[in-house]
C-alpha cells in the first residue's frame, strides 16, 4: 500500500516540469487517503468486473469488455421523456463527418429554447462512445429540462491528438451554429464530461476561447483527466489502488500523445494542465475524489482558474476513488456529489 | 475509467454472490460505516427497499434500492409480515426487513444475515448492548442531555445514545462520588440504578428533555442519604419525590451554615456513646419503641434506658410526638451539614 511507482511507469521518471527540480519523483508522499467506507465496500463488489491491468495490446478486449455499458435508444428515451436523434454533421476541416446524439426533453416544444449540456464521454481517450455514461447525464437533464448533445469522437491510439479534441470542438461549433434549429439557447451551452471527457471539455473551452468560437455558459469537469505528466503526488500516492491508477493513466496519455507524452511540447488542447493562460474561460465546476490519481491536477486547475481571475467551484470528495459517483451511485457521498453538480447547473443556468 | 465497469447493482444469485455479500459488509464494518450505510447496502445488493427498526434504541432507518433514505421525509410505513426479516440477536424480534416476500435462501437471505450481523456490531459499538448494560452512563451524553442551554437536537441525540426514547419519561440518579446517570422510567427490567453500589439520590420521573430538573432534585436527595452504618445511620437511597417538606431544608442548611442548638446537642450525644446515633435514628423513625428495639436487637427496657440517657444529652424529651419531630429534624439537619461524598 505504499506509493512507490510501479514498474510500468518507470519511463516517466525521466520527465520533469520546466522550473521544477528533476527529482519530483523522489518527493515523499504519505500513505493513500482511506476510501470512504461505503465506496470501499462497493469497490469490493465491482472490482471483479474491472480490468486488472491496462496495456495497449489488451485494448481490443477492453473495448469488447462485458463491463462496458451501452444504453439502447429505449434506455435513453427514459419512458418517452426524451426525443432521441442521431445527426451526422461536418467534422474538423478536411476530416470525416462526426455523429451527434441529440436528446431533447419531449414535453418541451422545440420552439422553446432550452439550455444544453454538450457531453463529451469518458474512457481514457481510448474507450467508449457517445452513449457511454449518458444515462446519468440524462437523469440530470430531465430534472433540469436541458437538451443533451453527445459527441462521437475518434479514439486514440488509432487517432492520436488532435483527432479527439478537434472532433469534439467541431461538434460544439455545429451545435452552437444550429442552436435555433435544435431548440437550444445558444447563450446557455455548458460543455460537460467526466474523466477523459472532462479533460476534453476543458480543452474545448480553451479552443473556443482561442479561436473565438461559441461563447460557453460553463464547463463542467467531472474528475477530469488534465495532465499528461502523470507525476503529481496523488498519482504516485494512489499507484496500484482504486480505479484508473497511474499505470492506466500512463497508457491513456501514451495512446493519445505517443512519444510526446510528458515531454516539453505537449499542446494545452491535449492536456489542459499545460495551458499557461487560464484567463477568459467560462465558469467551471470541478469535482474529484481525494483518493484518486487526478486529485492534485484537478485541484491545481481550479486554483489556477481563480488565480487567473476566473470563476470555479471545486469539490474534493473525501475518500472518493475515480468515478465513484458513477460506479457506486447509491452511496451517500455519491448522492451528495450528484446534488452538488445539479445545484451548480441550477445556479449557473437559472433553471 | 468508470466506463470500464458495471456499476454497483443488485446481485444475481451466481456462485460469487455470497462472497461479494460477505466482502461488502465486512468492508463496511471495517470502515466503521453508519447504520444507514448498512441498511443501504442491504437495499442496493438485494434490489429492494430495506429498513432497520429498533424501538428500544431509537433506531429507524429505511433506504430504497437506489440508496435514498426515506424515513426522515415520509416515515417508514407499516411492516408487511410477508417480508423477509431478521432479528438483531438470535431469537430476538425481527429488526431488519427486506421489503419483499421470500423465498428463503439465496442472495437475499445472505444479505439479510450479513447486514443484521453488521448492524448488531455497529449498534453494540455506538449505542451499547441491548438490553441496558451501561446505558445511561456515558458521561458526555449525560452532560449534553442535562444541559438546558445545549441545542435541542443535540440533547435529543444524546438521549437516544443513552437509550432513552425522547417521547418517554426518565429520571436522573446522583450517586455519591460519581457522575450523574439517567435511566428510563419505568426502569427496563425493573432494576433501579442505585440498588447496589454507592449512596444515591434519585430524581423524579420527568419527560426526557426535562431531565435537568430531575438532576437537581437527585443531587438534593443525595444529601439526605447516609451510609447506613452505626455511626452514620439512615437510608442509602433517597427518592426526591418522597422528601416532602424536608426538601426546602436543603436549600438553607449546608456544610457552611451554623447548626441550630438541637444539632449541636445531637452532635454531643453522638460523641458521648458509640450507640447513640444508631439508637436515636431507629427510635425516631420506627413505628414504636418495640419495633425500634427489635430492629436494634435490644430488649425494650434496655432501649428505654438508653433513651433516658440520651434525653439528658439532648436536653428535650423524645417520647412525645413534638419531641420525636424535633429529633427527626435534628437527625436530618445533621446529615445536611456534612460534606462527605457529595
Amino acid at each position: 500500500m505504499n506509493a512507490v511507482p510501479s514498474a510500468d511507469v518507470s519511463g516517466a521518471s525521466g520527465t520533469s516540469r520546466v522550473g521544477e527540480p528533476a527529482d519530483v519523483e523522489d518527493q515523499p508522499v504519505g500513505p493513500p487517503p482511506p476510501f470512504d467506507s461505503e465506496l470501499a465496500a462497493g469497490l469490493e463488489v465491482i472490482v471483479k468486473q474491472l480490468p486488472t491491468a491496462f496495456r495497449l495490446e489488451d485494448l481490443p478486449a477492453l473495448r469488447e469488455g462485458a463491463g462496458v455499458s451501452r444504453p439502447s435508444d429505449e434506455d435513453l428515451r427514459q419512458d418517452g421523456a426524451f426525443d432521441i436523434e442521431e445527426r451526422t454533421v461536418p467534422g474538423p476541416a478536411g476530416e470525416a463527418d462526426i455523429s451527434l446524439l441529440i436528446c431533447r426533453p419531449a414535453e418541451v416544444s422545440a420552439d422553446t429554447p432550452l439550455p444544453a449540456l454538450y457531453n463529451i464521454h469518458g474512457g481514457g481517450m481510448i474507450l467508449g462512445d457517445n452513449r457511454t455514461g449518458l444515462e446519468t447525464m440524462l437523469y440530470r437533464a430531465r430534472e433540469l429540462r436541458l437538451v443533451v448533445v453527445s459527441v462521437e469522437y475518434r479514439l486514440a491510439p488509432e487517432h492520436p491528438h488532435p483527432a479527439p479534441v478537434e472532433d469534439a470542438y467541431a461538434g460544439l461549433v455545429w451545435t452552437a451554429g444550429h442552436a435555433a434549429e435544435l431548440g437550444i439557447d445558444p447563450d446557455r451551452i455548458v460543455v460537460a464530461g467526466g474523466s477523459a471527457g472532462g479533460g476534453l471539455a476543458a480543452a474545448v473551452a480553451l479552443l473556443a476561447r482561442d479561436r473565438g468560437g461559441p461563447a460557453l455558459a460553463g464547463q463542467m469537469l467531472l474528475c477530469p483527466m488534465l495532465d499528461d505528466r502523470n507525476d503529481t503526488p496523488s498519482s504516485r500516492q494512489m499507484a496500484g489502488l482504486g480505479v484508473w491508477d497511474r499505470a492506466a493513466n500512463h497508457m491513456g496519455w501514451t495512446a493519445l500523445l505517443g512519444e510526446r507524452r510528458g515531454g516539453p511540447d505537449v499542446s494545452p488542447y491535449a492536456a489542459p494542465a499545460r495551458a499557461t493562460d487560464l484567463s477568459g474561460l467560462p465558469p467551471a465546476f470541478i469535482d474529484v475524489g481525494s483518493a484518486e490519481t487526478f486529485r492534485d491536477e484537478d485541484v491545481a486547475y481550479a486554483v489556477r482558474l481563480w488565480q487567473a481571475g476566473g470563476q470555479a467551484e471545486l469539490h474534493v470528495w473525501p475518500g472518493g476513488f475515480h468515478g465513484f459517483e458513477g460506479l457506486v451511485p447509491q452511496a451517500a457521498i455519491s448522492q451528495d456529489a450528484r446534488n452538488a453538480q445539479g445545484l451548480w447547473l441550477r445556479r449557473l443556468l437559472g433553471v | 475509467m468508470k466506463e470500464l465497469a458495471g456499476k454497483l447493482a443488485a446481485l444475481d444469485p451466481d456462485a460469487g454472490a455470497a462472497l461479494r455479500v460477505i466482502a461488502y459488509f465486512d468492508r463496511l464494518v471495517e470502515g466503521r460505516a453508519s447504520l444507514e450505510a448498512l441498511v443501504r447496502g442491504a437495499a442496493v445488493l438485494s434490489g429492494c427497499p430495506a429498513r432497520l427498526v429498533d424501538e428500544e434504541r431509537g433506531v429507524r432507518v429505511r433506504v430504497t434500492a437506489d440508496g435514498v433514505r426515506t424515513d426522515r421525509r415520509d416515515g417508514a410505513g407499516p411492516v408487511d409480515p410477508a417480508w423477509m426479516a431478521a432479528p438483531l440477536a438470535p431469537g430476538g424480534a425481527p429488526a431488519l426487513w427486506l421489503e419483499r416476500p421470500g423465498p428463503p435462501g439465496g442472495v437475499h437471505a445472505m444479505v439479510l444475515e450479513r447486514a443484521s450481523a453488521a448492524a448488531r456490531e455497529v449498534l453494540d459499538r455506538t449505542r451499547g448492548r441491548a438490553p441496558a448494560g451501561e446505558r445511561g452512563a456515558d458521561p458526555a451524553s449525560v452532560e449534553v442531555l442535562l444541559d438546558r442551554s445545549a441545542p435541542e437536537p443535540a440533547r435529543r441525540r444524546a438521549a437516544r445514545l443513552l437509550g432513552l426514547r425522547t417521547t418517554g419519561t426518565a429520571r436522573a440518579v446522583a450517586p455519591a462520588g460519581a457522575a450523574l446517570l439517567v435511566e428510563a422510567v419505568p426502569v427496563p427490567g425493573g432494576r433501579a440504578a442505585a440498588a447496589e453500589g454507592p449512596r444515591a439520590g434519585i430524581g423524579p420521573a420527568v419527560p426526557v428533555l426535562d431531565l435537568p430538573e430531575s438532576a437537581v432534585a437527585a443531587r438534593t436527595a443525595l444529601r439526605f442519604t447516609a451510609e447506613g452504618t452505626d455511626r452514620d445511620p439512615g437510608p442509602r437511597t433517597v427518592y426526591a419525590d418522597e422528601l416532602g417538606g424536608l426538601a426546602p431544608l436543603a436549600e438553607t442548611v449546608g456544610p457552611g451554615t451554623e447548626p441550630i442548638p438541637d444539632v449541636r446537642a445531637l452532635e454531643r450525644a453522638v460523641a458521648s456513646a458509640p450507640w447513640a446515633a444508631r439508637t436515636l435514628h431507629s427510635f425516631a423513625f420506627a413505628m414504636s419503641l418495640r419495633t425500634a428495639a427489635a430492629e436494634l436487637t435490644l430488649h425494650h427496657s434496655t432501649l428505654q434506658g438508653r433513651l433516658t440517657q440520651a434525653e439528658r444529652w439532648l436536653g428535650w424529651p423524645v417520647h412525645d410526638p413534638r419531641g420525636r419531630l424535633r429529633l427527626q429534624l435534628a437527625l436530618t439537619l445533621w446529615r445536611l451539614h456534612r460534606t462527605h461524598g457529595l
